[in-house]
C-alpha cells in the first residue's frame, strides 16, 4: 500500500504548552483510528495534517506534497472539526451551499452536491431549518456532510460520533466504511474506544502529544507483552480447570465468576496458556463452552499504555 | 416497524474547477447574514434617505422658479457645485449613518467567525487568508459604496439630466473622479476600521459598542483636547474630522481644520496599517491554547 499522509518529526507547541512532539508516521489509504484522551494532541495532529497550522518542527506531506500553505491540496481533504463551527442563523442548506461555493463549483454543482450530502446524512427534510433548531445529532451530521460534500480523497473526522444516538452512530460508521471501500483515506479520532474499534483495527494511540503505538490492534497488543493478558474461560467446572493452572508460573491471577462456571485468568504468556489449556481439556474431559479475551479490545490496550 | 435503510455515497461526476473569485462566497454569506437582521434592513433602507433629499435638492435647483416659495433665502444651500457633493459624502449625518450600518451589519464579520469557530472550517478549504479578508472587506465595500459611490454618481447623472446639458460636467470634469476617489477612501478606511474591531472579540455586542463608541469618543476627545490646548492639531484625534478634512481636500474645498491634510491622511493610513497588522496576527485557522 502507498503512503497517503506522511509526517516527519512533527512537533507543535503553543507557548509553553506542548501540542505534539516528534511524531513520525505513515498513513495509508483506508480507515485509521486516532485514539487518545482529551488533550492528548489528536486535534492538533488533525489540524497539522489538514494544513491549518504550521508545525514548529518537521513537516506533513499529503500524497507527496507539503500540506502547509498548499491550499489547492485542500480540495482533496475533507475536515470535520470536533466543535460546532457554524452560524446558528443559517439553514443547513445555506451552510452547505455556502461552503461548497468556496471550492468554485458551478451553481448547479453546488446544489447537486449539497443535496447529495444532505441525503446521505438524512437531513434532506430538515435542510431549510435554521441550525439553531438542530439537535446535537443533527449538528454532528451536517458537520459530517460538509466534510464529504466536495468528494475529497482524504477525510479527517475529529470525534465524529459524539452526540449521535446509537442508530445515528451505526449509520455514520456504515458511511465511513463505504468511503473506505471507495479507496479513500479516512482518519477518525475518538476517545471512546469501542467506536473506533467498530470502524477499524488500524489505530494510532496518542497521549501527551506523543505517539504511544501504531498498527493493528492485535499487533499493538503484542507490543505490550509485559502487561498481562486477561482470558476468560467458560466451562462446566471452572475450579477444576483452575486447579490445573495453579502451579503454572505464567499465571498471575485467577478469579471466578458468580456461577462458578467462568474462570478469568491473567497471564504473561497467552500462547503458553492456550497450549496448556488444550492439554487440560483433553486430560480432564471438561467441556469448554467459551474462550474469550475480555481485555483484547482497544479500551484494555489503551488502559495498559496510558493509565498504568 | 419501519425498515432502516442504509445509504451509500454516490460520486459526483462533475469536474473540479478553480474559482477565480474565491473570496466571493465569504462576501455573499456576510451580506446574507446582515440582511437577516431585521433592524439592519430598516436602517439600511433609511441610509438612502439623504440621497433622496440631495436628489430633491438637485431637482429643485433646476426648477428654482417653481419652488421659489420653498427656498426663499436658502438658494445658497442648493447651489449645486463640488461642495454640494462633498456635503453629501462627508456630512455628519451620513457618516453617522454609515457607522450605524457598520454597527448593525458588519460588527460580526470576524467576531462571529471567532465565536462559532468557523475559521477552521474556512481554512480547511482552498481559501487563503487574503481571500478570507478580501471577502470580509468586500462586505463593508458593498454596504458603504452602495450609500456613497452609487448615489454620488447618480446625483451627478441626475444633475446633467435635470439640467438638460453637459455644462455642469464641463465646469467640473474632475468631480466624478472626486466622488469615486473619496468614496473609495471612505470605504477602505471603514473596512479596515470595522475588521480591526471585529477581530478583537468573539462577542459581537462588544464589537458593536466599540465601533460606535470609538467613532463618537474620538470626536468628543477632539472637542475636549481642543478646549484645553486650543490647537486645531487636536482634530487629528477625531475620525470624523480626519474624514471631513480628506473630503475637503479631494473635492478641492477649503479645509475645515487648519491642519495639513497630509496628517489626516497619515492618521487614517495608520489605522488601516494597525488593522492590517492585527488581522494578520489574529486570523488563524485554529484556536490557540493559552
Amino acid at each position: 500500500m502507498t503512503t497517503v499522509i506522511e509526517t516527519k518529526s512533527l512537533s507543535k507547541w503553543y507557548g509553553n504548552v506542548l501540542g505534539l512532539s516528534d511524531v513520525s508516521l505513515e498513513i495509508e489509504a483506508g480507515i485509521t483510528g486516532l485514539l487518545g484522551p482529551n488533550g492528548a494532541g489528536k486535534s492538533t495532529f488533525m489540524k497539522l495534517i489538514t494544513g491549518q497550522m504550521k508545525p514548529n518542527i518537521g513537516g506533513v506531506t499529503v500524497r507527496g506534497e507539503e500540506v502547509w500553505n498548499n491550499f489547492r491540496l485542500f480540495r482533496k481533504i475533507g475536515f470535520c472539526p470536533e466543535q460546532d463551527a457554524f452560524y446558528e442563523d443559517v439553514t443547513g442548506w445555506e451552510f452547505l451551499t455556502g461552503l461548497l461555493r468556496l471550492y468554485g463549483f458551478r451553481p448547479a454543482e453546488v446544489t447537486g452536491r449539497a443535496a447529495r450530502a444532505l441525503e446521505i446524512v438524512e437531513l434532506t427534510a430538515d435542510k431549510d431549518r435554521k441550525i439553531r433548531s438542530y439537535s446535537r445529532g443533527m449538528r454532528q451530521r451536517v458537520k459530517f456532510a460538509q466534510s464529504v460534500a466536495h468528494d475529497p480523497d482524504i477525510i479527517i473526522l475529529d470525534e465524529p460520533l459524539s452526540g449521535l444516538d446509537p442508530l445515528g452512530k451505526r449509520r455514520l460508521i456504515r458511511l465511513v466504511k463505504d468511503f473506505q471501500s471507495e479507496g479513500k483515506t479516512i482518519i477518525v479520532s475518538s476517545h471512546v474506544l469501542p467506536e473506533i474499534e467498530a470502524m477499524t483495527s488500524r489505530i494510532i494511540m496518542i497521549h501527551q502529544g506523543k505517539i504511544l503505538a501504531q498498527g493493528d490492534i492485535h499487533g499493538i497488543r503484542d507490543l505490550i507483552e509485559r502487561y498481562p493478558h486477561m482470558i476468560s474461560v467458560r466451562c462446566a467446572d471452572a475450579r477444576a480447570v483452575a486447579a490445573r493452572f495453579v502451579q503454572d508460573p505464567s499465571i498471575l491471577k485467577m478469579s471466578f465468576g458468580p456461577d462458578a462456571r467462568s474462570l478469568v485468568v491473567e497471564t504473561h504468556n497467552r500462547d503458553a496458556f492456550f497450549s496448556r489449556l488444550q492439554s487440560v481439556v483433553l486430560e480432564t474431559g471438561i467441556e469448554v463452552e467459551e474462550i474469550s479475551s475480555p481485555d483484547d479490545n482497544l479500551q484494555a490496550v489503551f488502559d495498559y499504555l496510558v493509565v498504568r | 416497524m419501519a425498515t432502516v435503510r442504509e445509504k451509500g455515497y454516490y460520486h459526483w461526476e462533475g469536474r473540479l474547477t478553480e474559482s477565480r473569485f474565491p473570496w466571493w462566497p465569504i462576501t455573499r454569506t456576510g451580506i446574507l447574514l446582515a440582511f437577516k437582521k431585521r433592524g439592519f434592513r430598516f436602517l439600511f433602507a433609511g441610509a438612502f434617505l439623504p440621497a433622496v433629499v440631495f436628489l430633491a435638492g438637485i431637482y429643485i435647483s433646476e426648477r428654482l422658479e417653481d419652488f421659489k416659495f420653498m427656498v426663499r433665502g436658502s438658494e445658497r444651500l442648493i447651489n449645486i457645485n463640488p461642495a454640494y457633493f462633498k456635503t453629501y459624502l462627508a456630512n455628519d449625518g451620513i457618516l453617522f449613518l454609515m457607522i450605524m450600518v457598520l454597527v448593525l451589519g458588519c460588527a460580526g464579520l470576524i467576531s462571529d467567525d471567532l465565536k462559532h469557530n468557523s475559521l477552521q472550517i474556512y481554512f480547511s478549504r482552498p481559501l487563503r487568508k487574503q481571500d478570507y479578508l478580501l471577502g470580509k472587506m468586500a462586505v463593508v465595500f458593498f454596504f458603504i459604496l452602495i450609500v456613497t459611490l452609487i448615489p454620488g454618481l447618480l446625483l451627478f447623472v441626475f444633475k446633467l439630466v435635470f439640467a438638460g446639458s453637459f455644462k455642469f460636467f464641463l465646469d467640473y470634469p474632475w468631480l466624478i473622479l472626486s466622488v469615486i476617489g473619496y468614496s473609495l477612501i471612505l470605504t477602505l478606511f471603514f473596512a479596515f476600521y470595522t475588521l480591526l474591531l471585529s477581530s478583537l472579540s468573539k462577542n459581537t455586542r462588544y464589537v458593536m459598542i466599540l465601533l460606535f463608541m470609538i467613532y463618537i469618543f474620538s470626536d468628543i476627545l477632539y472637542g475636549i483636547l481642543n478646549g484645553i490646548f486650543r490647537t486645531p492639531l487636536m482634530a487629528l484625534f477625531s475620525i470624523k474630522a480626519n474624514l471631513q478634512q480628506v473630503a475637503a481636500f479631494v473635492f478641492a474645498e477649503k479645509l475645515p481644520h487648519a491642519v495639513p491634510v497630509f496628517w489626516s491622511f497619515l492618521v487614517l493610513a495608520a489605522v488601516c496599517g494597525l488593522s492590517a497588522l492585527v488581522l494578520h496576527r489574529k486570523i488563524r485557522g485554529v484556536e490557540v491554547i493559552r
